[in-house]
């Protein structure tokens, strides 16, 4: 049986971290033990840094006879979204590694994808962190690092079972919670939104 | 030959003077126009017209609009302004989008406005490009700020056929950043101050910018810019609830 991890760094900022830290040691011992069979990463703006941590990846795998067991590709950033490949994380009952923009942090969670969020900390903007942890706290998503990545893919396997849905059915337990489009009925007087 | 006027006209304490009516005045008329002072929505009903004008930032900032307008219902919005800047393929393609989804989707649903009738893609230019130096910035944010006036006031793919709502003033715009939205909000509070086409006096423009989810302890550049001057300002972060001074939360709305 096949399992997938799928691991997106982004379009427009190089995560050249993110990729090494997936295809490290002790990550790719992560993968092993937690019975992933493929890794699949979009690599963005940096493909030469892909092609040479890949290449040292199976070299690792090789020596330790793992190589038939863990299969490492690459995608280029592709526009059209990421839809087909969180359908096959979800099929395959696999992981998301992603960094921590919103648009693929969102679109994972639709798919109710387990989910460890990586800030890249060379951005100067660390608003990055802020959201992961909020997003960790919340139970949404593992906050992961890219000095300490293996852990947070070990405990992807409790996570699954335990993730909180998002979004949330009530934001809060005693407050009131609206809708965007409640808002925006409100706004322009459209005061009948209960009764469609 | 007309006669000069008289000299009595040209004194500093005159001027002065001219001044501080002036200042005065459009002091008054700016606290007229802003959001605590504004009246009520008058109630209507799905199937009045009713135009929205929706800014698509950019990439995450486009896709969480979309997100916050899943629900969008196109029995009470009738016409949809998507504005996006000029380059930003991205946008434009996902607003046609939505567009074909909204009209392959609940079909049997009477009265919903869909198809090309009920939607036009303004493009506005960039206010400001990625590495663009900040002495030209205030020439290109200028430029945008006068193409934004186009699909405020009205929709800009007018036909024979258009709805009302197409051509009058929007009653709703929505943003979520960045620097276009400010623009274009700016753009609607001038058009209030000159109450243009009865933008005030009929309650129309109204404005909502909905902070992004990314942000959970400060507002972004744009949010505190745009914090005074919009009707509803929203966060989706319970820590950022009341930043500067009226943010709402009412939950997670992406």
């Amino acid at each position: 049986m096949s399992k997938l991890c799928f691991v997106t760094t982004g379009a427009t900022a190089p995560f050249t971290k993110l990729i090494e830290a997936v295809l490290s040691h002790a990550s790719l011992d992560a993968f092993l033990q937690c019975g992933f069979t493929h890794i699949l990463i979009q690599y963005g703006t940096a493909p030469d840094v892909y092609q040479s941590s890949a290449e040292a990846a199976r070299q690792y795998l090789k020596q330790n006879g793992t190589e038939q067991k863990l299969e490492i590709d690459g995608i280029d950033f592709d526009s059209s979204g990421l839809f087909e490949q969180f359908k096959l994380v979800q099929q395959t009952q696999g992981l998301v590694i992603s960094h921590a923009g919103s648009g693929s942090v969102l679109e994972a969670l639709r798919f109710q994808l387990p989910l460890v969020v990586v800030p890249n900390t060379a951005l100067l903007d660390n608003h990055q962190e802020e959201l992961a942890v909020a997003m960790d706290r919340a139970g949404y998503v593992i906050h992961g690092n890219v000095d300490h990545l293996a852990p947070a893919i070990k405990d992807s396997e409790r996570f699954r079972t335990q993730m909180a849905q998002f979004p949330p059915v009530t934001a809060g337990k005693e407050r009131k919670v609206k809708s965007f489009a409640n808002i925006m009925d409100e706004t322009v007087g459209f005061t009948d939104f209960n009764n469609e | 030959m007309a006669p000069p006027p008289p000299a009595a006209l040209y004194t500093p304490t005159f001027l002065l003077a001219l001044l501080t009516t002036l200042l005065l005045s459009a002091t008054l008329r700016l606290l007229a126009i802003l959001p605590h002072r504004a009246s009520p929505p008058q109630p209507r009903k799905p199937g009045a017209p009713t135009r929205v004008v929706i800014v698509l930032g950019s990439g995450g900032h486009t896709q969480e609009m979309l997100y916050l307008l899943k629900d969008l219902d196109a029995r009470k919005y009738t016409h949809r302004t998507w504005v996006v800047s000029s380059g930003d393929a991205f946008s434009a393609v996902r607003a046609v989008g939505f567009e074909k989804a909204l009209e392959e989707g609940e079909g049997e649903a009477k009265g919903r406005r869909v198809g090309p009738e009920s939607y036009d893609i303004a493009i506005v230019p960039r206010a400001r490009k990625i590495h663009q130096s900040l002495v030209t910035t205030p020439v290109s944010s200028l430029k945008c700020l006068w193409a934004c006036f186009g699909p405020l006031l009205r929709s800009t793919s007018l036909s024979s056929s258009s709805s009302t709502a197409a051509e009058d003033l929007p009653d709703l715009i929505i943003a979520n950043g960045p620097a276009t939205a400010c623009i274009l909000i700016l753009a609607a509070l001038i058009l209030k101050f000159f109450d243009v086409r009865g933008a005030h006096s009929r309650g129309k423009c109204r404005t909502i910018y909905a902070e992004s989810f990314a942000r959970v302890k400060t507002l972004s550049l744009s949010g505190k810019l745009l914090v005074p001057v919009v009707d509803r300002f929203l966060v989706q972060w319970e820590g950022l609830e009341g930043a500067g001074g009226r943010a709402e939360f009412w939950g997670v709305l992406v």
